[in-house]
């Protein structure tokens, strides 16, 4: 496997060498990767961003970062094995080298949800770049009025970050749901999952009867597969979320570049490499094709 | 600065820019197309017969090709980690005979590649290129008495092609230059001052010339701003369409790429290779998502992407009126086809 230079960066287009440190499998398709940046530098991202990793022969792939800057230099991806560059990714051992470009993309707006009640929605793989956020989160209490969680899955086996869903559950500054559509007995392990099961707009009644915030005093973030975001919105809606910056969201695309250059990552004259992939809703509700 | 430009001081200046630039010059090729060929110097054109043909059809390929070229390399990753860029060309590139609009194409790639981060692969090549205009009686006849209108800037250079006269031979051909900026005045310092009059007279004749297709674009732009066409109107413009990515490839302010690795014992290049927003797998995610998932949704945002998003985007449309892709598309609905098309049907 090709390693790369941990040289300054020459071109928009090169990239920065790093070294795989840790890998960790999360699910039968997705393996959480921890780097470091050979020159030794931190990787300097922000909640929210993404990297293009790139494997040589195989180009790159953009990938959200699944770890919070609060916690030093190392940066974690976590990525679900689904074709050539994923897939080779997945058969790297400890030692191996890889490249990043980046990080690119606009972050979550930091500024806006400070000193709010955050409500932090992910559907399936969009947990890794929530994870950041959440991270960041439980670094920083004292930033935020409070933290909830919800997530959900497609099945029992999908669920994400399990070990840290229960520690979130358990954490005095977040409080964390998650439900699956569909439990499955659990082949690997004695114990069934014995946690909610639906859809996770079913939480929402749950979340909001019980809670101690109002919608205006609360933001909302959803990171999940395209079919997720509007009955999410809608029932966020339903809630009281309807003022401007309110619900932020991010968006996946298909992405060459990252830089606002391949024009692939297009919703009409947006950019989802440099204008998103974190957008306000209102800043993409009326564009068509955007949710 | 104006001077006054015999046939004969062109292929002097012509020779001397070639000895610091590579410099193209649109040549007959044996089909009677044209291309922009490398500049075989005076003596060669003169012995080989190879005249530089600055009159004549449209030059099908896109100038903008000359610097976004449809295999780009970005880097080399070498097997040891290293990682290097392209060399730079030894020599700039001079592009000569663009007209008006292939101008204003390479305007506007121009300042999509130098929005940050600065794309240093398209500024490594297009950084201290000239670039020479070409208007005047000089046209295919396809712009009425075989003449171009002037550029009146984005280039260094422009040639404008003085009235023929009947009595006088080619060679005797008169030409005005018009410097633009620094280095055009560093080139045609020694020649002879042109005539302002003359110049303003040949500018008269341009003034009105392609506003007809110029309004045709801002109407046609304005009624889908408004949201004004329907999405069967896309439907049936897309069932013409053989989704042979033509009117992309031609277009000179298409910028759209995908990135390709070849690997060889010696490392893996990186490069990035025209791509075309009217192919199902443009934005095809791996999750199988695709938001220009139908052909309705690709012709609507060929056209879009040009008149509605870019113009939000850039502050203007981004065809410039080439006509390339009218030429090229094979079922005849290219950007000036489906305006006419479209303004017909929905201007109430
Ligand atoms: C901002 C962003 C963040 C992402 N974060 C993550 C993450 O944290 N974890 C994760 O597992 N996945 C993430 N993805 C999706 C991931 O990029 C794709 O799964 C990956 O590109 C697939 O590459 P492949 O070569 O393994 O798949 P293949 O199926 O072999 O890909 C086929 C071809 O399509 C291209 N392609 C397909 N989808 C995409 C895409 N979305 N962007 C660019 N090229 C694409 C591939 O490069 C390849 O050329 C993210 C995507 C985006 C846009
Ligand atoms: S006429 Fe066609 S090819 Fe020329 S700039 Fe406009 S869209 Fe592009
Ligand atoms: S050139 Fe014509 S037929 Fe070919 S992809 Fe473009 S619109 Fe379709
Ligand atoms: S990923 Fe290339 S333009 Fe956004």
């Amino acid at each position: 496997m090709q390693s790369f230079s941990n040289k300054p960066a020459q071109s928009i287009y090169s990239p920065r060498g790093c070294t795989l440190l840790h890998v960790e499998e999360l699910t039968p398709q997705e393996k959480l990767f921890r780097f470091v940046l050979d020159d030794g530098s931190a990787l300097g991202h922000q909640p929210g961003q993404f990297v293009q990793l790139s494997i040589a022969g195989l180009t790159e792939a953009p990938i959200s970062i699944a770890g919070s800057p609060t916690r030093g230099p190392q940066f974690e991806l976590a990525v679900r094995n689904v074709g050539t560059l994923t897939g080779a990714l997945h058969q790297l051992q400890v030692g191996a080298k890889v490249g990043i470009r980046g990080p690119f993309g606009r972050p979550f707006d930091l500024a806006a949800l400070q000193g709010k009640h955050l409500v932090l929605i992910a559907g399936g793989c969009g947990l890794a770049p929530l994870r950041s956020l959440i991270q960041y989160c439980e670094d920083r209490p004292q930033e935020f009025a409070s933290v909830q969680i919800i997530y959900g899955a497609r099945t029992s086996h999908c669920l994400l970050f399990k070990e840290e869903l229960k520690a979130w559950q358990n954490s005095p500054h977040l409080s964390c749901c998650y439900t699956v559509d569909q439990a499955v007995p659990d082949c690997d392990h004695d114990t069934p999952y014995d946690g909610e099961q639906g859809l996770i707009t079913d939480l929402f009644e749950h979340l909001f009867e019980r809670c101690i915030f109002t919608a205006e005093n609360s933001c909302a973030v959803i990171v999940g597969p395209p079919a997720m975001y509007r009955p999410v919105i809608e029932e966020l809606r339903r809630y009281g979320f309807t003022a401007p910056r309110q619900i932020m969201l991010s968006l996946e695309r298909k992405m060459r570049c990252g830089i606002g250059k391949c024009g692939h990552c297009t919703i009409e004259h947006l950019y989802c490499c440099t204008d998103g992939p974190v957008f306000w809703l209102e800043e993409v509700e009326t564009l068509r094709g955007a949710l | 600065m104006l001077k006054q430009l015999t046939q004969q001081d062109l292929f002097e200046l012509f020779d001397r820019l070639a000895e610091q630039y590579h410099l193209l010059m649109p040549t007959l090729l044996t089909d009677g197309s044209r291309e922009l060929m490398p500049w075989p110097g005076s003596k060669a054109a003169a012995i080989d017969g190879i005249i530089p043909s600055m009159a004549g059809e449209p030059i099908q390929r896109k100038p903008t090709s000359h610097f976004f070229p449809q295999t780009d390399p970005l880097v080399f990753l070498k097997p040891d980690g290293t990682v290097s860029v392209p060399q730079p060309p030894d020599k700039p590139l001079a592009l000569c005979g663009l007209n008006r609009e292939d101008l204003a194409a390479v305007a506007f790639v121009d300042r999509f590649f130098s929005a940050e981060p600065a794309d240093d692969v398209y500024l490594a090549k297009r950084s201290g290129a000239l670039l020479i205009g070409l208007s005047g009686h000089c046209g295919d006849g396809s712009h009425g008495d075989h003449f171009l209108p002037l550029a009146q800037g984005l280039c260094d250079i422009e040639l404008i092609a003085e009235e023929p006269n009947e009595e006088k031979k080619e060679q005797e051909k008169q030409w005005l230059a018009v410097v633009y900026n620094a280095v055009g005045e560093q080139w045609l310092s020694g020649f002879a001052a042109g005539s302002p009059q003359r110049l303003e007279l040949l500018r008269h004749k341009s003034v009105t010339m392609g506003h007809q297709q110029q309004e045709l674009l801002q109407q046609a732009s304005r009624l889908l701003q408004a949201d004004q066409v329907p999405d069967s109107f896309w439907q049936e413009i897309s069932s013409r369409c053989i989704r042979c990515g033509g009117c992309n490839f031609v277009c000179p302010t298409c910028t759209c790429f995908c990135v390709q690795d070849r690997t060889t014992t010696a490392g893996t290049q990186r490069s990035r290779i025209w791509d075309s927003c009217q192919l199902d797998a443009f934005m095809r995610e791996a999750s199988g998502h695709n938001p220009l998932g139908t052909e309705l949704l690709r012709t609507r945002r060929r056209i879009h992407h040009k008149l509605v998003d870019d113009p939000k985007r850039w502050g203007e449309i981004s065809c410039v009126l080439c006509g390339r892709c009218d030429r090229a598309c094979p079922t005849g609905i290219g950007m000036v086809a489906v305006c006419e098309e479209l303004v017909r049907r929905f201007t109430s």
